[in-house]
């Protein structure tokens, strides 16, 4: 049986390491409201970025590759995900959903990753990343999201891919992350929508087409900035949680040990002082 | 999210709103908006017709009453709709506001990558239309900063 002093060893270790769990919450939770603030602040750009897309969709005319596709041959997936771990399912639920979209739409889609995790785990797998972006998830800039919405139109425009897909994990509070697929291109025309927003009379300067050709790249760096966003703010929430849940669970251990090691020190006391009695009941019986 | 439902706009008030994808840098009434848009200097004025259009790197000037604020943007997207104004920027700073000396150092820096982009490189056309990009809007803030800080 492990002595009261093994005891205590293991206690002191997992009270440092809910120190640094502790820590690391802490910093954690000002990033995280740092992060939340920003997603807030960035909403007006994005809602009207979006709305303006759907107005000019709704009235332009002619058969845009952009608006309404073309055949699919093929697809491109961009996943973002974290630089780094220690946050919970936060990383492993978008790369889940990333892989069902795979194997549903196409096995041999391009697969573009933004974030360290994506990268290692599509390596690992060795689905061929047709273009990686690393270093800048925990607090993106738009010329990040700027790149990597550039890249997307591109494999569109180039034809290397039909359809392209964002999977991100949706900012809901820090508690929750949702993984979500949302398809960038082709710019569709949502369905029922399409008769009620061209009522309103719009003057499109040149012209509708003119307009449209300019917004949809920077309608997909919107989205790809936004999905950066909510993915800062969540992998902050997640880590937060997921460091809150640890420290509580190395306090547990602490207390688990602290009781285990009073027994073992009362049993050691309870065994010296049989011996003792036991020591002097033989020296008085002889 | 319709504009009818939004508090501004609507009425017989023309309101502005100059937003970024980091914030909303300027939301407020205001008497007369100027803007480049696609075809050229455009001028808004209360009970504009609804319009969609891009906006050129440049200013943004919004009058209000006695006072007027100026805005170095970047290229965008310009709204109006129902009295109200929307510029969508990726970049708008305030003419009081920029830093002069950083704007060069923008530009100089465009400069000195422009020279050093490969000739072979496969992208060459979007690296440098990039470059370019950055170095209009850092052109845009020393210009704009001149213009107004001076008068």
């Amino acid at each position: 049986m492990a002595s009261a002093r093994d005891f205590q060893r293991q206690i002191n270790t997992v009270k440092n390491q809910a120190r640094v769990f502790s820590a690391l919450q802490t910093v954690s939770s000002v990033k995280f409201r740092k992060a939340e603030a920003r997603v807030k602040r960035a909403r007006p750009y994005a809602e009207n970025v979006e709305q303006m897309m759907r107005d000019v969709a709704g009235s332009a005319s002619g058969d845009l590759p952009l608006l309404t596709g073309r055949e699919i041959r093929r697809i491109a997936v961009c996943t973002l995900t974290a630089d780094r771990g220690l946050a919970g399912g936060f990383n492993a639920q978008v790369l889940r959903r990333t892989v069902r979209l795979r194997d549903e739409k196409d096995s041999d889609a391009l697969q573009v990753a933004s974030g360290r995790k994506a990268v290692a785990f599509f390596r690992f797998r060795r689905v061929e990343l047709a273009e990686v972006f690393t270093g800048f998830t925990d607090n993106p800039t738009y010329e990040k999201a700027r790149e990597i919405g550039r890249t997307l139109t591109h494999l569109f425009d180039e034809e290397e891919a039909d359809e392209v897909y964002l999977v991100y994990n949706r900012f809901e509070s820090a508690l929750n992350q949702r993984p979500v697929v949302k398809r960038l291109l082709p710019v569709a025309k949502e369905e029922g929508e399409e008769e009620e927003s061209g009522t309103s009379y719009m003057e499109y300067v040149p012209d509708a087409e003119t307009v449209l050709k300019r917004l949809v790249p920077r309608y997909v760096e919107t989205m790809v900035w936004q999905a950066l966003l909510e993915g800062a703010a969540g992998e902050h929430g997640a880590r937060m949680t997921a460091m809150k849940n640890a420290t509580d669970n190395a306090n547990d251990l602490v207390r688990d040990l602290t009781l285990q090691m009073n027994k073992a020190r009362q049993a050691q006391i309870t065994q010296e002082i049989l011996e003792i009695v036991g020591g002097a009941e033989a020296l008085s019986a002889g | 999210m319709a504009e009818s439902s939004d508090q501004r706009g609507g009425g017989r008030q023309l309101f502005c709103r100059v937003i970024t994808p980091e914030e909303v840098i300027y939301d407020g009434e205001a008497n007369l908006i100027i803007a480049r848009i696609a075809d050229g200097n455009l001028g808004v004025l209360v009970d504009h017709s609804p319009l969609v259009s891009s906006v050129e790197v440049g200013e943004v000037r919004i009058r209000e009453n006695d006072e007027q604020h100026v805005y170095a943007t970047s290229d965008g997207f310009f709204k109006v709709s129902e009295n109200l104004v929307q510029v969508l920027v990726e970049e708008a700073v305030s003419a009081e506001d920029i830093d002069v000396e950083a704007a060069e150092n923008r530009v100089e820096e465009a400069e000195r990558e422009l020279s050093e982009v490969s000739e072979e490189a496969e992208d060459r056309d979007r690296v440098v239309a990039e470059i370019e990009r950055r170095q209009r809007m850092g052109e845009n803030l020393v210009a704009v900063a001149r213009k107004y800080r001076e008068s």
